[in-house]
């Protein structure tokens, strides 16, 4: 708890800060240097390019029809207007006018209708394909007005077409160079090192504040460290552990900011299979982790502790720390009332990137205090997307989630937790199609507050989003939302 | 006589060489042993605070899970042995005999072998781990043993090759075999004693670069995995909080650097005295 | 043999491509774009014509050429490789000679202390400490990176390079100088040399004559390997320093099973060894004439 209460208000103290000192000896033409942990793998969102590629180009390079601002409110971004219909299935957009892609081509109607396809096309891999599933046909209506009709309400929609790039639909190929709307074009990407944007001049809307942006991307968190230090780099997007915090928040040459994070460290269990298709089980485990003394060994005094996969910025955030919570004694009880007297033994598939052995770690020491015996198995990222989330073939896992709003996985049971529960299912589905957002909103708690009860997961505790940068940059995002780095209005005095 | 002046102080330094490598190993040796019975804490378990600075109760202060890490490098001396000897047992084994091979086949097989010599040594220790890994289905301190030695024996493979082949013309192995001495008796009497010195700098070479090999594949998240405490790991891990615990990064690599150092003053002092051309020069 | 090593690793190219999110369709289509829902024959089938045709492909998961990025990597190995190597040679040779030649002063056993402290340091920790001190605490040189221009700014690159090459150098001297020493040890103590001597050569002078000639035949064999061995053991130091090399690409391509990348970065770097193990004959047949036609020497 007191995790928690430091680090909101350290984010609602901070959130002033960038920004404030704009005015004075801003340099409109300093190219701002961000280094990054996050390189994309390609430059296209719907080809698996990862999370590198919402950081360089999200609403820097590519712009949406509504845009997900760093606050977490949604905005419209290349609408200028839209009506909904009566029974909420037809949504119809009205486009801003006298937009151009890099390349020269005006927006139209049909290249909304060609980007929407092309994330709902069979061979998109992007995140929210599944979210615009509810999608029946999108067609144009004239030039500038472009109609989407579904099959089911979605209240969701504007949120979810803010991850739907606007890209030009005579643009051939995208995983190597682009040709979106947004305030920069992309002037060079040096694979394993660095990727380039500058400011697009024909811009339909107000032009960047700085004179542009580099990405310098790193592999290992001290060199980055290093690179800030060192002053070959402005600003880093997030900062892996709070001991390299220690010569940045001291230091007055630099600005630390705690922003809101969704990423969540969690151990999830497979519950299709023995033990952990027993509620007692998994509470059992939940009770028996110290998740306060995992969040101060890793984190120190940042990160939160969260009871459930729903961090305090999500509509439906409950506090459900205090369900489950630490206590081995009753963790013990459980066992036996489980038909697990002795205990039982179990594998942990664990990533082998920071933090994950070291978590695994701690889960194994804690968990013989009450006769679980862990078997650490180390195991690749792409091992893990291939054993874990494809062949659903493990016991149990640690991960990192860091989707926004991301409780739905809870409502499917295909998922690779396989958590099935019929009520959640029911309340998650339903929830989409509400008519109003405070019905969705209690949907969504319920179903928050029932996985919590169940343990269908141990939710150990959520990243804190630190943002580290040189003193005399100012104005970047502080919440990195999906990921997400607006760049346009970071400035550099000198 | 110059030349025994210059010997002697040569031959004092060289037993004070081996003196300090027997010193240095042995230490590790006793401390590995010492730790299958005995360690001054609970290795799993929480001794102290987080990342705790070196104190009387924690010679080497604490991770940050509050573990001592004193007992881990401890663990570490045994494990780093275990991985040197093994590495370089199954590099010599496999890599002398394929080099005497190369050496004494025909023209095709010598080319094969040192072709695959090459090949071998350029292909990625970190390819070859990860390869091991796959084939004994986890990643384990074996699978790191083992990938170690097959880099390792195309290394001493190729210098083994090249070595017996210059020893090969030397005109006294051409009067051995007009004499009739049988080929075993040629490599074990004439070529063997031979090569063996310099082929033993290089095991030193080899044990060392092993352990230092394995801290390399740690780093890159490819080595021992956890809770096997290796000197690479422990580095690994502590690399992150360099700032605000150095001694935990320092600690695991000065106990590395004091096994490597008296492996290679171990062989270098045997190399000095037992040297079969320099015991003639006297 | 490559191909059939590299499938055996666990996992799936595909899974490089999806996120967490990715419904079953959205897998399926990964693994179709990818191949690997192809029996493996036919897999090998792809395999075997596309390297008939010298073609190394596109990548599964940058969708980039595989030999267009390897050349714009190569462009940063090679220059690292070849002056580290020319560093390390430039420190080890002569201090290796000196090392064993003046073995009785206190200098050539400093020489020696220093070298064993040099291989016993693992890589990637004289890297850090390098960095620590010269871009962290006395901000000369750039902490890691290299210019998104590349050669296109040569100061900056050179620059960026400067700790790198140290690095490996310092600890690819400290291994070579060994071998120079004990490569020297060995003419020193041998009959020809005491035989040039006995006949009233000086001693610098025989050993010039007689002794690099004899002592660099093994000491060439060395740098062959340890040339080898850096271009592609160069990757933790690109790690420590985010240096865009071939061996950070084959350390990408590995973990994410991006095949196409592994084969194209391991059959360049095979060609590039072979050739470097010719040269590194061919200058030991130069060397040492006895070597010049090994297997017919019986008969001369």
């Amino acid at each position: 708890m007191t995790h928690l209460f430091k680090g909101l208000t350290l984010a609602a103290a901070l959130v002033l800060v960038p920004g404030a000192a704009v005015a004075q000896g801003a340099d409109p033409d300093a190219v701002i240097r961000i280094g990054s942990l996050y390189e994309p793998q390609n430059l296209d969102n719907t080809a698996g390019a990862g999370q590198g590629i919402n950081e360089a180009f999200n609403g820097n390079v590519y712009e949406a029809l509504f845009q997900l601002q760093d606050e977490g409110e949604v905005t419209e971004q290349l609408v200028t207007d839209y009506e909904i219909s009566e029974d909420g299935l037809t949504y119809t957009f009205s486009l801003q006018p006298d937009v151009t892609f890099h390349s020269g081509d005006p927006l139209t109607a049909e290249d909304v209708v060609y980007s929407i396809e092309r994330v709902t096309a069979e061979t998109s891999q992007s995140s929210r394909k599944s979210s615009l599933a509810t999608i029946e046909s999108v067609e144009a209506i004239d030039e500038l007005t472009v109609e989407v009709t579904l099959s089911e309400r979605s209240i969701s929609l504007p949120y979810n077409l803010s991850y739907v790039w606007i890209v030009n639909d005579a643009a051939v190929d995208i995983t190597a160079s682009e040709d979106g709307t947004g305030p920069y074009r992309l002037d060079d990407w040096r694979r394993g090192s660095s990727l380039s944007l500058v400011p697009y001049e024909n811009y339909w809307g107000e032009a960047p504040s700085n004179g542009g942006v580099v990405f310098n991307y790193f592999t290992e968190a001290t060199a980055l460290n290093n690179a800030l230090l060192t002053g070959a780099v402005d600003i880093i997007t997030s900062v892996q552990s709070p001991d390299s915090l220690a010569q940045f928040a001291d230091n007055p040459s630099f600005t630390v900011t705690e922003g809101a994070s969704t990423t969540k460290e969690l151990m999830a269990y497979n519950d299709r299979i023995e033990p952990f298709n027993n509620v007692k089980v998994r509470q059992a485990i939940a009770r028996a982790i110290n998740d306060e003394q995992l969040l101060e060994a890793i984190w120190g005094d940042y990160g939160t502790l969260i009871g459930s996969f729903v961090p305090p910025t999500d509509p439906w955030y409950v506090d459900l720390t205090d369900v489950n919570a630490y206590d081995p004694e009753s963790a013990r009880e459980l066992l036996a009332e489980a038909g697990y007297p002795d205990g039982f033994s179990f594998t942990l598939d664990t990533p082998n990137y920071d933090p994950h052995p070291i978590v695994a770690q701690f889960i194994q020491n804690e968990l013989a205090e009450v006769g679980i015996d862990v078997e650490i198995n180390i195991i690749t990222a792409n091992e893990w997307y291939t054993k874990i989330y494809q062949a659903q073939d493990f016991e149990a896992t640690l991960q990192e989630h860091v989707n926004h709003r991301d409780i739905v996985f809870y409502g499917n049971p295909d998922f690779y937790w396989g958590y099935d529960n019929p009520e959640v299912i029911e309340l998650i589905a339903s929830a989409e199609s509400s008519a109003t957002v405070e019905e969705r909103n209690e949907k969504l708690r319920q179903a928050n507050i029932i996985i919590a009860e169940e343990a269908a997961s141990d939710w150990l505790y959520l990243y804190p989003q630190i943002v580290v940068s040189a003193a005399n940059v100012t104005g970047y995002p502080i919440n990195g939302l999906n990921s997400q780095f607006y760049a346009y209005d970071i400035v550099k005095t000198n | 006589m110059t030349a025994v002046a210059a010997t002697e102080p040569r031959r004092m330094r060289a037993s004070l060489t081996l003196s300090v490598g027997i010193v240095l190993v042995g230490l590790h040796v006793v401390v590995a042993l010492l730790t299958l019975v005995w360690t001054p804490y609970d290795p799993a378990g929480m001794a102290g605070g987080r990342l705790e600075g070196p104190s009387l109760a924690h010679w080497a202060g604490t991770d940050r899970l509050g573990r001592d890490l004193f007992t881990q490098i401890m663990i570490g001396s045994r494990i780093a042995l275990t991985v040197g000897a093994g590495a370089v047992g199954i590099g010599a084994l496999i890599g002398v005999t394929l080099g005497i091979l190369a050496a004494f086949a025909t023209r095709f097989l010598d080319d094969v072998l040192a072709a695959a010599f090459d090949i071998l040594i350029a292909f990625p220790t970190l390819l070859l781990a990860m390869l091991v890994v796959a084939a004994t289905d986890s990643a384990s301190l074996f699978s790191a043993i083992l990938a170690l030695g097959l880099a390792i024996s195309a290394i001493v493979g190729r210098l083994t090759r090249i070595l017996a082949k210059r020893v090969l013309e030397m005109d006294y192995i051409t009067a051995a075999r007009t004499a009739g001495t049988s080929w075993a008796g040629i490599v074990f009497i004439h070529l063997l004693p031979n090569i063996w010195p310099t082929l033993l700098v290089n095991f030193a070479l080899q044990f060392g670069l092993a352990v230092i090999a394995e801290a390399s594949l740690s780093y890159l998240g490819l080595g021992a995995p956890p809770p096997n405490a290796s000197w690479g790991r422990l580095l690994q891990e502590a690399q992150g909080t360099v700032y605000t615990a150095p001694f935990g990064a320092i600690a695991p690599g000065l106990a590395l650097v004091t096994l490597v150092i008296g492996m290679n003053m171990l062989a270098d002092g045997l190399r000095d005295i037992g040297d079969p051309t320099r015991r003639r020069s006297r | 043999m490559l191909f059939i090593l590299l499938r055996l690793l666990p996992g799936d190219p595909a899974s490089s491509l999806i996120s967490v999110g990715a419904d079953p369709e959205q897998i399926a289509a990964a693994r179709r774009q990818v191949g690997s829902d192809l029996p493996l024959f036919e897999q090998f089938i792809h395999f075997l014509s596309s390297l008939v045709r010298l073609d190394l492909g596109t990548s599964f998961v940058s969708r980039a050429p595989v030999l267009e990025e390897v050349l714009t990597r190569l462009t940063l190995t090679i220059p690292l490789t070849l002056l580290s190597f020319a560093l390390a040679i430039a420190v080890a040779v002569p201090l290796g000679i000196v090392a064993a030649v003046k073995a009785d002063k206190w200098y050539g056993a400093a020489i020696s202390v220093v070298s064993q402290l040099g291989i016993a340091i693992p890589v990637f920790w004289v890297g850090i400490l390098l960095v620590t001190l010269f871009a962290v605490n006395l901000r000369l040189l750039p902490s890691g990176g290299f210019p998104p221009q590349g050669w296109g700014d040569p100061v900056a690159a050179l620059r960026a390079l400067t700790l790198p090459i140290a690095t490996i150098a310092i600890v690819m001297a400290a291994s070579l100088l060994r071998y120079v020493r004990s490569a020297t040890l060995d003419v020193l103590g041998s009959d020809y040399l005491r035989t040039a001597r006995a006949l009233g050569a000086g001693f610098s002078e025989s050993l010039v004559r007689h002794g690099i000639r004899n002592g660099a035949v093994p000491v060439v064999s060395i740098l062959g390997i340890e040339l080898a061995t850096a271009l592609l053991g160069a990757v933790v130091i690109e790690r420590v320093f985010a240096l865009p090399g071939l061996g950070s690409m084959l350390l990408l391509a590995i973990e994410q099973r991006d095949y196409p990348n592994v084969q194209g970065v391991l059959f360049i770097s095979t060609l590039l060894v072979l050739l470097i193990g010719f040269f590194a004959d061919l200058a030991q047949r130069f060397i040492d004439p006895r070597l010049r036609d090994p297997h017919g020497s019986v008969q001369k």
